[in-house]
């Protein structure tokens, strides 16, 4: 080999190591980016598969309170009213609101439930018990802690407090199944009281709801079919474990 | 005393941007508390030594098994105010009928829920003191860990692990320990220890 041909292949070598660096990063970032696109399509395609429950135009549109964390710092829970059109029908207006809270406010910060989390599936029963049943990520995406947990699960109770009146009480599953704590602290084996409020049964006096900072129900709730009867007593606060199950 | 240093083993609990994790730091803070109770004269037994992760139910077995226990469980928050310290009680739980003068294992705090309510305040209002921002009084909350044990119980949870460093932690540590040490000693003379050993599995 030549001096001249030598000095050819070194020059190449040099050109092609300086290129090499250069479309090194330019290329990981593509590829990043690339990555970051099909999973927010993932996560898109899994939001319409998980969520069917369009909200109907046609529906009133009512001030719906979700409760949404006031102050990142201090860690405690205010209504935000929004106006959405919502159903009359208990499971589907459940579903809508939860969507709504699920799907977090503006500022990311005050979010109480991971971005990642979806509603599955929720049901009513005729005693005024609802269970609600979350993908996993609610349990695995949370930040573990007691206050954490309580925010995540109090914004739950008090949005369909706030929203809902047929629901009384609500039991929380993890993809279906029951499931020891959220994340290590809250207890999910109990269900939780929603709402304090009993419906008055023949004879019966209705107990003072114990709650003195209740926010009121919107108009077109309280023109929802009437709630079932349930048996709760009056010192029950939104939010607080209810009856336990039967356990082994 | 029963001290619980929460989560272990396989479990790390929250987790901090700087590695940070709280199964680790209550274990360290648990040596703390225990030094301080015991200058003031009460005898502690640990639900953990070491890196083991108990159940919630062996747990609670620890503290069921005494007589007249008082339960402390240790967490490390993943969220709020940087350098407080909050107090739970466990939420209101359905009464237990006392027929058989058994308690239910699943409900076992509910007779010592006012008794709960009245330590984890001493408590809290000593961390108050210790920890400007932390709330006056404790608050309730369903702590699973709490349910199952049938004895005077609270949780006492240290925000955060978002703190920029682990010794931001370990500096409150001391406060902690005493505020425990100090809400013991002042709820020792309200407790009446009952006759009976706590609830039978």
């Amino acid at each position: 080999m030549t001096p001249s041909w030598k000095s050819w292949l070194i020059g190449g070598l040099v050109v092609a190591v300086f290129g090499a660096a250069i479309y090194f990063p330019i290329l990981r970032r593509r590829v990043k980016r690339a990555a970051r696109l099909q999973q927010q399509s993932e996560e898109q395609a899994r939001r319409e598969l998980t969520q069917p429950i369009a909200i109907n135009p046609g529906d009133p549109r009512v001030k719906t309170k979700v409760f949404w964390v006031s102050d990142a710092i201090d860690s405690t829970l205010a209504p935000v009213t929004v106006e959405l059109p919502l159903s009359n029908d208990p499971v589907l207006r459940s579903k809508q609101v939860l969507n709504t809270l699920l799907a977090g406010p503006v500022d990311a910060e005050l979010r109480t439930l991971p971005p990642d989390a979806s509603l599955l599936a929720f049901y009513l029963l005729p005693d005024g018990t609802a269970i609600a049943d979350f993908s996993e990520a609610l349990a695995t995406s949370i930040p573990s802690g007691i206050v954490s947990e309580q925010l995540a699960v109090n914004s739950i109770t008090r949005t369909l407090e706030a929203n809902v009146p047929q629901v009384q009480r609500l039991k929380i599953l993890i993809h279906g199944q029951e499931v020891e704590t959220l994340a290590g602290h809250l207890d999910l084996t109990g269900t939780f009281v929603v709402n304090t409020k009993v419906a008055q049964e023949p004879g019966k006096p209705t107990p003072t709801a114990s709650s003195t900072d209740k926010p009121a129900l919107p108009a077109a709730a309280e023109k929802t079919p009437t709630p079932v009867l349930a048996t709760l007593t009056a010192d029950e606060a939104p939010g607080k474990l209810g009856q336990t199950e039967s356990r082994p | 005393m029963v001290l619980d240093p929460a989560h272990g083993g396989t479990d790390p609990g929250a987790r901090g941007t700087g590695g940070i994790r709280e199964s680790e730091i209550v274990l360290d803070f648990a040596v703390q508390v225990r030094r301080a109770l015991e200058l003031q004269g009460f005898q502690v037994v640990q639900t953990r030594q070491g890196n083991e992760n108990p159940s919630f139910d062996d747990r609670s077995a620890t503290a069921n098994a005494q007589r007249g226990a008082v339960f402390v469980t240790l967490h490390i928050s993943s969220t709020g105010l940087p350098g407080t310290a909050r107090v739970y009680v466990n939420s209101d739980l359905p009464p237990v009928g006392n027929a058989s003068g058994l308690i239910p294992w699943d409900r076992a705090q509910a007779p010592f829920l006012g008794l709960s309510k009245a330590f984890g305040d001493l408590v809290q209002g000593f961390l108050a003191q210790r920890f400007k921002g932390s709330p006056d009084t404790s608050q309730s909350a369903s702590v699973r860990q709490l349910r199952t044990t049938a004895a005077p119980a609270i949780a006492v949870e240290i925000s955060s692990v978002t703190v920029e460093g682990r010794a931001d932690l370990d500096r409150m540590a001391p406060g902690v320990a005493d505020a425990i040490a100090r809400g013991a000693a002042a709820f020792k003379p309200s407790y009446i220890v009952p006759s009976a050993p706590g609830a039978l599995p």
